[in-house]
């Protein structure tokens, strides 16, 4: 799955803090990219590199706090620390709120924002396998043909092949082919398993 | 020090003059907000300095540590602690600029020519204020600006804790008295909630505040200068209910 390796992205008006993250990131073997404010960060950002953001909350320009948003519209599922100044506990509370990953107070330890940089990474590990395997069994469902899609929709309303044959004006012999057809293709299972991948999926479609 | 330039007792000061005070007063309210913004400048190279001095030592355990890196950090070091020097070298040039003029004073006179400004902003609030002036107290040598901000300071954390009451009938009184021979207090009372113990223990500490908006700064300088009047400044619980701010001013002994 980590074909690539991650890049932290870390996004810092100031200029010495932003080159200092870096230099420390690569001390422990870390790649960096920097940039020096939050539009410069989405031009330069690309969706599908996995990594994480480190991402200061008070920049002139777009804010820490409306750059979260601009990527929660963006649907992007990259995970986001905040760094706050000290006294900034409101503005972090509110950073959470708004989806944030995680955040840190200035000046941090190496080995705090280290640690949360690893587990927002393994989030973003899982966050990329589980879209994935979504797609995976999206394109399995999109192989179907009509009928079999025919067939998969009355077999999650839990309709007996009986029935089935009866609306489709077909022989049950039909039906227990398409059906046979409809689990090879999805690679569920079971019935169970089948209702599952379904929902999901249509779960998927609902989310924004 | 010229008698005509100084009277003792401040009252018929020329409106001009007054005009002056004010905004020297309003300029040290916002040396609390700027105090706020210096910390956070600062952190900014304590920060970095922090990051490359824990990424050298991390990379000192390694075997394969490069020497160029270990000396491009320290570059990094050096620089940015050049610029935290930087900004407090700003800072203080900025405190040098506002040297303090000091002149012997009537304390009532001083509390009389703010009563002001300290009504309008309680009436604001629909808070009440009150004089309860001593008088026959002897002169204090102050600078007049910096100890009306620290009473401004004082009004002001009453008006704020009076009006979060939802009740109303706030009430607050300056109050000037000579509890000692060689000093005189000045002291804002409110019937407001008074101040929980745990808050009390803090209430001088730089940076503490119990307002969400507040930098923590206002009792901090309020202490700073009374003490470099060689006075101070105290909390009591006022009786009944609600809170007692004073500052306590050296005086010579009356005459």
């Amino acid at each position: 799955m980590q074909d690539q390796p991650p890049t932290i992205y870390v996004v810092d008006d100031d200029e010495g803090v932003r080159n200092s993250v870096r230099f420390l990131l690569k001390s422990v073997g870390l790649t960096a990219r920097t940039f020096a404010s939050a539009r410069e960060f989405l031009d330069g950002y690309q969706p599908r590199q996995p990594g994480c953001v480190v991402l200061d909350v008070r920049m002139p320009g777009m804010s820490g706090l409306e750059l979260q948003e601009q990527l929660n519209l963006r649907g992007a599922v990259i995970p986001v620390i905040f760094i706050t100044g000290h006294g900034d506990i409101p503005m972090a509370v509110d950073a959470m709120q708004h989806g944030a990953f995680d955040f840190l107070q200035k000046p941090f330890r190496d080995q705090d924002l280290i640690d949360r940089i690893q587990r927002a990474l393994d989030r973003d590990a899982r966050n990329r396998a589980a879209l994935a395997q979504h797609d995976r069994i999206r394109g399995r469902f999109d192989s179907l043909t009509p009928r079999e899609r025919e067939v998969l929709t009355l077999m999650t309303r839990g309709k007996p092949n009986k029935v089935m044959a009866a609306e489709l004006g077909v022989s049950q012999r039909t039906v227990e082919i398409h059906r046979a057809r409809v689990m090879e293709k999805t690679g569920a299972a079971s019935l169970a398993q089948l209702v599952r991948m379904v929902l999901d999926l249509e779960s998927q479609d609902a989310a924004p | 020090m010229k008698a005509d330039s100084h009277p003792e007792g401040q009252l018929g000061v020329p409106a001009a003059v007054l005009h002056g005070r004010l905004l020297h007063v309003s300029r040290m309210a916002t040396i609390g907000e700027m105090a706020a913004g210096v910390a956070h400048e600062l952190n900014q190279p304590l920060t970095a300095i922090a990051n490359y001095a824990q990424a050298c030592r991390r990379l000192l355990a390694r075997p394969d540590a490069d020497p160029t890196d270990l000396q491009q950090a320290l570059a990094e070091i050096t620089a940015q602690a050049a610029r935290a020097a930087e900004i407090i070298r700003r800072l203080r040039d900025l405190a040098r600029s506002q040297h303090s003029e000091r002149a012997t004073t009537d304390i009532n006179a001083l509390v009389r020519e703010m009563i002001e400004l300290v009504e309008s902003d309680a009436r604001l609030h629909g808070v009440h204020v009150s004089l309860e002036l001593t008088d026959g107290l002897p002169g204090v040598l102050v600078d007049v600006g910096q100890i009306q901000h620290v009473i401004l300071n004082f009004v002001r954390n009453s008006i704020e804790a009076l009006a979060s009451q939802p009740s109303g009938g706030g009430r607050l009184s300056i109050r000037t008295s000579r509890p000692a021979a060689g000093e005189v207090e000045v002291a804002v009372i409110d019937n407001g909630p008074g101040l929980t113990p745990d808050v009390m223990a803090r209430l001088f500490d730089p940076f503490f505040s119990t307002k969400e908006s507040g930098t923590g700064m206002g009792l901090a300088i309020s202490n700073t200068i009374a003490r470099t009047h060689g006075g101070s400044v105290g909390y009591r619980p006022n009786q009944p209910s609600g809170a007692c701010f004073y500052m306590l001013l050296p005086a010579p002994p009356a005459t």
